[in-house]
Order: C-alpha cells, then sequence, then structure tokens
C-alpha cells in the first residue's frame, strides 16, 4: 500500500509541475534560512552557557541613586573585592579582571595580544580549561602568565615547549619579564570574555596606585556564591558593607538632593547571572536583560516557515479539487477516512522530508558566506546538541502534521459522491484568505522593519556630530613610545606633505577603531558644594583645528602660553552643568591642590556614540599623562595617497607596531554594527519573506483563474471588457493585501516606537514609512497577480466556456 | 435475495419546500437479474444506484442487502459492505489518471488488504480474461473511451462482487463500443452477476430481464 501511495504521490507531483517546483522550492530556500537563523539565535543565547559554575557565578553591580537619577555601575574600586570576600558572608570565590590589550616582546617580536587582568581565582569561578601546565592554578606567582592557544601561536608560532619561557609585557610605561606557567584552551566564540593572554591582576598598571583607593574606579568583579546563599540573601548581607565603605559618597548625593530608591537606599550592590550578562545593559540606570535580538532572529526564522507552510496549505486544499475524483473513486472502492487521510498526509510528509534535506545541504553550504553577512560566530558544533536536535525534529514534525495534515483532512472527510462530482465544500476560501492576509501582514511589518531600521542608519550615519569625520584619520599609539612623542614625531614627518592639514592626538578614540576598543573616562569633584561629573579627555595642540570642532567662547590650547597643563576646554554640557555666567571664569581645584582654570567652551559634539546624549566633558592638556591617539586631517583631494603617506610615516616612528589607522566615518560605521547586522538580517527576513508570500499568491492566483474560466468566459460574452475583468480578478487579492496593512500597521508602529526610544537622538516615525511599506507590497501583489488575471480575461470566451 | 427496498422516500428542502428525488420505492432484486432503470432527466435514475450503492443516504424507508439493515448501519460498515459486494461502473470510467491500467485494476485489492502476490495474480487474470494485457502498462489517457471503460468495468470486477452497478455505462461512448460493452455486461449477466444500470437509451434497456421506469422520483 506505502508502494501505492508513494507511486501515486510521486506522479502527482510530476503532474502538477509548477506547485511542485513551487512547493519545494519556497519549502527549500525556508527551511535552509530558518536552519541559519536559529542556529544563529541559539548560539546568541548559548553565550556563557559553558561555565560549569554557571548557575552560581555572578558579575556585581552597584546600583547608585545620584542627583542625576538613578545609575549603575560595573566599574569598582581595587580594594572592594578583598574587603566584600572579608566582610560579607556568603561568597566563595572573588575576582577582579580588566580587559585590556597589552605589548608582547619576545625574542625581538613585538605584537599586542587582547590580555586579561584577573585574580587567581578566576579560574575557580569561570571554565576555561587549560592545555598544559598548572590546571588548579594557571597563575601561580605574580611573575607568570598563561597564555591561549591562539596566543601563542601567535608569538611563538606553536603551542609547544613554551612553558617557562619569558616574555616581557609593557605595563605602564616599563617593560616587565613574565615566565609563561600554563596555556590555556581558547576561549569558547560564544564566551563574553576573550583572551589571549592571562595576566596577574596585581601586575595591572593602575593597581599600585588605586589599591586602597575607593574614588578610583576601573574593573569588573565576578564572585561565586556559596551554595546554599540565595542573590537576595547575598544583597543583604552588603547592606551595611555600602553603608560603612561608601558613607562619603552617599553623604555627598544626599547633599546633592539623591532620591533614595524604594527601598530607602542610596547605593545597592546587586549581581547579574554570568549567563545574563552577555544581554544586558545599563543604560537607562537599571540593570536590563534583554534577549530581544536572538529572539526576534529566532521570531523572523518562525515567521518564514509560517508563510511558506501557509503557502503549502493554500496550494494543496487548492490542488485537492483536482483531485477530488481520485478521493470520491478511492472511497466507492472501499478507502475509509484514516487510509485517505495517510495517503496525503504521506505526500506531504515525502515534500518536506525532500524540502527539509536540501535545506540542510543548501545551509551548510552557505554556512560561510552567511556568518560573514550576518557578522557571526555561530557554527553548527556550538549549537548541535541532543536536546536542541530533538526540540528541532519535534518542530518540523509539528508543521508538517499541520500543514500537511490539515489539506490531509480537509479531503479524506469530503463525501464520496460530493467528491465525485468534483465540488468542494463552500467557504473554504476564508482559511485561505486568512492565511494570506497574515502572510502579507507579516510581509509588511518586515517591510516597515527595514525601511525604519535603514532610515535610522542613514540618520546615524549622515548626522552631524560636531567634528569632521569624512578627512581624519585616527591611528592607535599601539607601540612602546610615549603617545606625546610619536604625535610630536608624526607632525615632523608629514610637516612637508601638502595634503596633510594637521595632526594632533587624544587619549580616546571618537568611534570604534580597528583596535576594536571603546572606553570611557569619567571624574568627578565638588564644585562650589554640589558634586560634579565629568567625562574626561587628554588632548595635545590643535585638537580643535584637527577636529573642526567648534569654539564657543576662549580659546584651545596653545603652545605660545605655559601654563596650559593647567588649562581645561570643556564642552557646553559641562559649562552648563557648572551653570556660570562666564565660563571663562570657572576655576575648579582638583586633587593634589591644583587649581585649574577654564580657557575655553568648545561646541558639543559626539565624543561617545550616537545612541547617547552628549554629556559633560572636560578636556586636558598634560604631557605626563599619555595619549592613545593620533587624529591627522587631510586635505579632501588625494585622500588615498595621504593615507598611504601617513601609514609611511607611522612606519618610520613605529617600525614595530602594526598601523591601525582609520578613518573616522569608518569608526563612526563600526559603533553600529549591531544595527547594521540587525537590517541586514530584517531585510533578508523582509525579502525573503515577501518572495515566499508572492509564490503562494502567485500559485493561488493561478488556481483561482483556472476556477472562475467560466464566469470568465459568461462574463465576456456578455460584454465586459478585459481590464473590468482583470480589475474584478485583482481586486479581491488587494482587498487582501489592503486588511494587511491595516493589522500590520499599528503593531509595527508600536515596535518600532519601543525600539527608537533606546537612540537618544533618532528618525521621526513618519507615517511615510508605512505608507511606503503599504504602497510596496500592494504594487508586489498586484505584479504578482495581475500577469495572471490579465491573461485569463484577455483569452477567448468560446474557449473558456467550452471547457465546462 | 440480494437486495430489498422498502417505501424509500429521499428529500431536499429549497426554499422552505420540500422536494422529492425518491417517493415510494419498492424494489426486490434477486441474485442474477439484470435491471435497467429508465426515465428522463431528473427523475431520480442516478439518485437511486447512488442509494442502492450506498454512496447516498436516505432519509425514509428501509434498506436490505443480504440480510443487513443498511439504514441501521454505521458508514465503516457500510463501506465494508459495498467493498465486499458491489463494483461501479460510471460513465465518465473515472480511472485514475496517474496510475497505469494495470495499476489501476489493482487499487480495490489493496483496500481489501489482499497481499502483492494475490494481487499480482488476480490482476493478471483479470487482464487475460478481457484481452488488455498488451496495455496494461498504458495510462487512462492512452486509451480509447471503449477501452477505458472497459478498463472500468475490469476494475469493478475484480474483487469479484455480486451486484456490478453501471451508471449510463455507454454514455460517453459511440455505438459500436457501447453495443460491445452490453454484449459484455450480457455475458457477465449470464456468469452469474446481478447487474442494475441505469440508461437512457431503449436498445440498451432491452439487454436487461426487467425495466423499471422512473418519473419525478417514483416508480411507475
Amino acid at each position: 500500500m506505502l508502494k501505492n501511495y508513494l507511486k501515486i504521490a510521486w506522479r502527482n507531483l510530476l503532474k502538477n509541475k509548477i506547485f511542485t517546483l513551487a512547493n519545494i522550492v519556497g519549502l527549500t530556500c525556508a527551511f535552509a534560512v530558518a536552519i541559519l537563523l536559529t542556529m544563529t539565535a541559539l548560539f546568541e543565547l548559548s553565550y556563557d552557557q559553558f561555565h560549569e559554575n554557571k548557575d552560581s557565578a555572578y558579575q556585581l553591580y552597584l546600583s547608585n541613586q545620584t542627583p542625576r537619577g538613578p545609575e549603575i555601575s560595573v566599574s569598582n574600586p581595587v580594594p572592594l573585592a578583598p574587603a566584600l570576600k572579608e566582610e560579607v558572608a556568603g561568597i566563595k570565590h572573588i575576582a577582579r579582571s580588566v580587559s585590556e590589550d597589552v605589548l608582547i616582546t619576545y625574542n625581538s617580536k613585538e605584537l599586542s595580544l587582547d590580555a586579561e587582568y584577573v585574580d587567581p581565582s578566576f579560574f575557580d569561578i569561570f571554565t576555561y580549561p587549560t592545555l598544559m601546565g598548572n590546571s588548579k592554578n594557571p597563575l601561580p606567582n605574580n611573575n607568570s602568565v598563561g597564555i591561549t592557544e591562539k596566543g601563542a601561536k601567535k608569538i611563538f608560532g606553536t603551542t609547544d615547549n613554551v612553558i617557562g619561557k619569558t616574555v616581557s609585557l609593557k605595563i605602564g610605561r616599563e617593560e616587565q619579564p613574565f615566565t609563561i606557567a600554563s596555556v590555556l584552551k581558547d576561549a569558547p566564540s560564544n564566551s563574553s570574555v576573550d583572551f589571549e593572554i592571562v595576566v596577574p591582576f596585581e601586575t595591572h598598571p593602575e593597581y599600585l596606585s588605586s589599591k586602597d583607593r575607593w574614588d578610583s574606579q576601573f574593573h569588573p568583579i565576578y564572585l561565586q556564591l556559596e551554595k546554599e546563599v540565595t542573590v537576595a540573601q547575598f544583597e543583604k548581607n552588603t547592606i551595611p558593607f555600602t553603608a560603612l565603605h561608601y558613607k562619603g559618597g552617599i553623604e555627598s548625593d544626599i547633599r546633592d538632593g539623591a532620591v533614595p530608591d524604594a527601598d530607602g537606599r542610596y547605593k545597592q550592590f546587586h549581581l547579574m547571572p554570568i549567563t545574563d550578562r552577555h544581554f544586558a545593559s545599563y543604560t537607562t540606570g537599571a540593570a536590563k536583560v534583554d534577549r530581544v535580538f536572538p529572539l526576534m532572529i529566532l521570531g523572523i526564522a518562525f515567521v518564514i516557515i509560517f508563510i511558506v507552510s501557509a503557502n503549502f496549505i493554500n496550494m494543496n486544499i487548492a490542488l485537492g479539487e483536482k483531485r477530488l475524483k481520485e478521493i470520491g473513486m478511492r472511497k466507492t472502492l472501499g478507502a475509509i477516512k484514516k487510509q485517505l487521510f495517510f495517503q496525503f498526509w504521506l505526500e506531504s510528509l515525502f515534500v518536506f522530508a525532500l524540502s527539509l534535506l536540501m535545506g540542510m545541504v543548501i545551509s551548510n553550504l552557505l554556512l560561510n558566506p552567511f556568518k560573514t553577512l550576518f557578522n557571526t560566530k555561530a557554527s553548527f558544533a556550538d549549537v548541535i546538541q541532543p536536546g536542541v536536535v530533538i526540540l528541532f525534529g519535534l518542530a518540523i514534525f509539528i508543521v508538517t502534521l499541520i500543514a500537511g495534515g490539515y489539506p490531509a483532512l480537509l479531503m479524506s472527510k469530503l463525501g464520496t459522491l460530493r467528491a465525485l462530482k468534483g465540488k468542494m465544500e463552500v467557504g473554504k476560501n476564508r482559511l485561505r484568505n486568512s492565511l494570506i492576509v497574515l502572510q502579507f501582514a507579516i510581509a509588511i511589518l518586515l517591510i516597515t522593519g527595514t525601511l525604519v531600521l535603514h532610515g535610522q542608519i542613514e540618520f546615524m550615519r549622515n548626522k552631524d556630530l560636531g567634528y569632521n569625520k569624512e578627512q581624519v584619520i585616527s591611528i592607535p599609539l599601539n607601540g612602546k613610545k610615549n603617545g606625546y612623542s610619536v604625535v610630536e614625531l608624526l607632525r615632523d614627518e608629514l610637516k612637508n606633505n601638502p595634503d596633510v592639514l594637521s595632526v594632533s592626538g587624544a587619549d580616546n578614540n571618537l568611534g570604534k577603531g580597528r583596535d576594536g576598543s571603546l572606553s570611557s573616562s569619567m571624574m568627578g569633584f565638588d564644585y562650589k558644594g554640589r558634586g560634579v561629573v565629568t567625562n574626561a579627555l587628554t588632548v595635545d595642540f590643535d585638537y580643535a583645528k584637527t577636529l573642526d570642532l567648534q569654539l564657543v567662547a576662549g580659546r584651545m590650547f596653545n603652545r605660545d602660553f605655559a601654563t596650559d597643563s593647567l588649562s581645561l576646554v570643556i564642552n557646553e554640557s559641562m559649562a552648563k552643568q557648572l551653570g556660570e555666567e562666564d565660563p571663562l571664569s570657572i576655576t575648579i581645584p582638583m586633587d593634589d591642590n591644583v587649581t585649574y582654570s577654564v580657557i575655553g567652551v568648545v561646541k558639543d559634539y559626539n565624543f561617545q556614540d550616537i545612541s547617547r546624549k552628549i554629556q559633560p566633558l572636560t578636556l586636558f592638556m598634560n604631557k605626563d599623562w599619555d595619549l592613545y591617539y593620533a587624529y591627522v586631517k587631510v586635505a579632501p583631494k588625494n585622500i588615498a595617497k595621504s593615507f598611504d603617506a601617513i601609514k609611511d610615516a607611522w612606519e618610520k616612528v613605529e617600525p614595530q607596531a602594526e598601523f591601525l589607522g582609520s578613518f573616522l566615518d569608518e569608526n563612526v560605521d563600526r559603533t553600529f554594527k549591531r544595527e547594521k547586522t540587525m537590517a541586514t538580517i530584517i531585510t533578508s527576513g523582509s525579502i525573503l519573506g515577501i518572495l515566499l508570500s508572492c509564490i503562494g499568491l502567485f500559485a493561488i492566483s493561478m488556481l483561482v483563474v483556472a476556477q472562475r474560466t467560466k464566469e470568465i468566459g459568461v462574463r465576456k460574452v456578455v460584454g465586459a471588457s478585459v481590464s473590468s475583468v482583470a480589475l474584478l480578478l485583482t481586486k479581491d487579492f488587494l482587498k487582501l493585501v489592503g486588511i494587511a496593512f491595516v493589522i500590520a500597521t499599528p503593531i509595527a508602529w508600536y515596535f518600532l516606537n519601543e525600539w527608537l526610544q533606546n537612540y537618544a537622538s533618532h528618525v521621526s516615525l513618519s507615517p511615510l514609512f508605512f505608507i511606503g511599506a503599504g504602497l510596496l507590497a500592494t504594487f508586489i501583489a498586484f505584479v504578482t497577480v495581475g500577469t495572471r488575471t490579465v491573461k485569463a480575461a484577455s483569452a477567448n470566451p468560446v474557449k473558456s466556456l467550452r471547457t465546462e | 435475495m440480494l437486495l430489498q427496498l422498502n417505501n424509500i422516500f429521499k428529500w431536499v428542502n429549497s426554499g422552505g419546500q420540500r422536494i422529492f428525488l425518491l417517493k415510494d420505492i419498492n424494489l426486490e432484486v434477486e441474485e442474477g437479474e439484470f435491471i435497467s432503470i429508465m426515465g428522463p432527466s431528473g427523475s431520480g435514475k442516478s439518485t437511486l444506484l447512488n442509494v442502492i450503492g450506498m454512496l447516498d443516504a436516505f432519509d425514509e424507508g428501509e434498506y436490505n442487502f443480504l440480510d443487513e439493515s443498511v439504514h441501521d448501519l454505521k458508514e465503516k460498515h457500510r463501506a465494508n459492505l459495498y467493498k465486499e459486494y458491489i463494483g461501479f461502473v460510471f460513465q465518465s470510467y473515472h480511472l485514475l489518471d496517474e496510475l497505469t491500467v494495470q495499476e489501476n485494476l489493482e487499487m480495490p485489492l489493496i483496500y481489501k488488504k489482499f497481499k502483492g502476490s494475490e494481487r499480482k495474480a488476480m490482476v493478471a487474470d483479470m487482464l487475460d480474461r478481457f484481452s488488455i494485457v498488451g496495455k496494461k502498462d498504458l495510462f487512462p489517457a492512452q486509451l480509447s473511451g471503449g477501452q477505458q471503460q472497459l478498463v472500468g468495468i475490469a476494475r469493478a470486477l475484480i474483487s469479484n462482487p455480486k451486484l456490478i452497478l453501471a451508471d449510463e455505462p455507454t454514455g460517453n461512448l459511440n455505438s459500436k463500443q457501447g453495443e460491445e460493452i452490453m454484449e459484455l455486461f450480457k455475458q457477465l449477466n449470464e456468469e452469474g452477476v446481478t447487474i442494475i444500470q441505469v440508461t437512457h437509451s431503449e436498445k440498451n434497456a432491452e439487454y436487461g430481464s426487467r425495466i423499471i421506469n422512473l418519473l419525478d422520483g417514483r416508480m411507475v
């Protein structure tokens, strides 16, 4: 019997070539894409799940009630971790950790490695196993470092016999020798902490100077709780600790008008589960764990499967009409409902299995381009676990059961005589229409999302950031020389090049450079009895000139003034915060009884991520401090040539260090990589969604036209014109798109509005986005359906009537 | 007695009115009979045939088939009954286009759960009997109308039914092909198969041993 079913199924599939092709192509694409998207989403969700202690490991954060509102800080002072361990019950292990690049030298080979400065218990909390060397404690003393396979290959070219070798690291301004004590496995790609070398925390350049300082905060803290201790208990345990150690801060916050939280406290330690860390954001003043991105990807995968399933159901029901005779005949020959259901379901199963198989092959082939395009490190190996595979199999089975089973059920239920006469129950179009409406609602939703997302990206890209990003190159100063002297040397090298307009430097980058590092530096002080917080930036001469910053008042740092190391330039936000009528009269006493005076005010510019509001900023110029980035402004012409000239100059100045210079507009683009990835996913999702919906619509329009051949013939015989008939047929479909538009628009508006709230400045959600999406969907539907209907309408009526 | 219809009524409600399709039909059929049902279009011929074939339900009356009360049976049992004892022949043949002659013949046997080897033997027998061995691998579309109807009858006969129900079996055929089919029916009848046919043609009706005339759902 099975053989007979398969034979019939195969021949039927061959007979309805167009529909079979439409179904199989659609399902294959959908499965391939759904597999890739699911993989990406599962990979994202698997972040930090590999730690054996993931259920008891946490990151510490402090919520502060400040005069400016609630703020969250994950940066902690150096003495905090030992004090916590000493004074607060419930901590099993606690570790400090800082991610930084470090310059490593071995034999005359010099390169920069991604380093993690950690306390030894870091390895008790987290699962980063060693390959060679001491597995219990990869960092036995403060003269040893652990290196990963990747790092070892970079510096030694091999992982063999590297234990015991001595390398030197540039710690602060000095080079120090360290012994390789262990080789670690590379951190998994779904680890939110990635490193190539681990260095003892106590050798960090800031460690000694900050050892007993509670006001200098620069590193995160991770901890593992004792088994029987809950998060709530721990947080409660920290209350007296906080009151004691943060007394000064709390008092000045109260003085400046901070409002306590619901529990009446000003500072409270909290724990973020380590598995939530990748999804946590603290920008709004509260810890927010947000898995929207992976869930959205899963959602798109689901939606795509839904669209093809809807196509499959629609086409199979419509095609069933052609098979009514067969159903009837089989019934008169003694087939019972169950047998018919099984037969038709088997046919669906066959198509699904075939498509799934091809989908798997295609997703495998597309894996690499997909990873590049969507900027993910996901791989099948990371995702394929028994549980996931079973779940995925179950999902596919359910989809097959519903999409394949529903038409089968419908057909097997038909009465024998009805089937023989070739009449299907009327009213079944309701399901078909609802499915089409849903498909198009989804398509419109995705199109709107695509338009708004691209709108926002364009908005951010074209926004005037307040500085010149097209003509300025920033170069990370990753060599051994002191920053100020490198900038000076570069200035010297480039001074005869007419295309190089100006050279300067700062201790922070604008946007995200090719070194991939983002940092911010904040400081606070009391000004006239109020606490003031500002971002701090150390710069070199010509900073404003190089970046085309506009001065609102006063002047920039100038070589002609010897005292400029005690001068400050502030931005407008800072001036507003200080609240003086004449900002140039401000003098600020800072630590060590040094008094700085403000000499200029620059117009606000986006020195941080564009999604953020412009915060107060203070510029310093002190040759005793360091610069980490050089900025070079070039003339608008010969840009490529100037870039090469700068590279050459760099190689003369820092022959050992790699040149990582890039234009600021590239840097800015890099900061919204996430948005771009999201845009790529949504755009491809909506294109695929539309395409698949159109395949379905096309097939349905073909069938509907075939069903109404007689009606078309009659209408034409009594005098209807081609255009009126075509309009009549098309109208029905466009009505469905209209309903879809009405359903989709409010939903799209709601979600996009929510999403745009994440950006301090964003595009306005103009109706044009929605109208555009609606028109686009209508146009696509019109083209899809129109070709069939016009053809049917212009056919000779005599011919169409004869077929009856 | 093969089957018995007592006071069978069938109606539909249309616009508040009850329209009778069959009205007080009483009929007894003995094994070995060859009955022709005649009447103008819309007189209820096909409906009566469908009721006898258990493809269609009736609203009132009793129907006994081989001592089973059909009106009391559930659908599944009814299906078993007609699967076992009744073969259908249609005006438009109703062969499955996707299956070859051989496979079309095999299909009823599949639903009766015959084994593969038995099915093969029975199909081969039937092909032989109707001299269509050479056509066994052709699809219906490759045959003439007469040949298709031949296959249709062979399919109806393959599971050895007691009763063949034929709804205008020659309606789509030319006169020569029609005559051949009627000759075949006559021969089958002589071999012991009971046949009930619906026909428009006086000439074809003459092949039967008894003629039933219907008018507006009534026997006249």
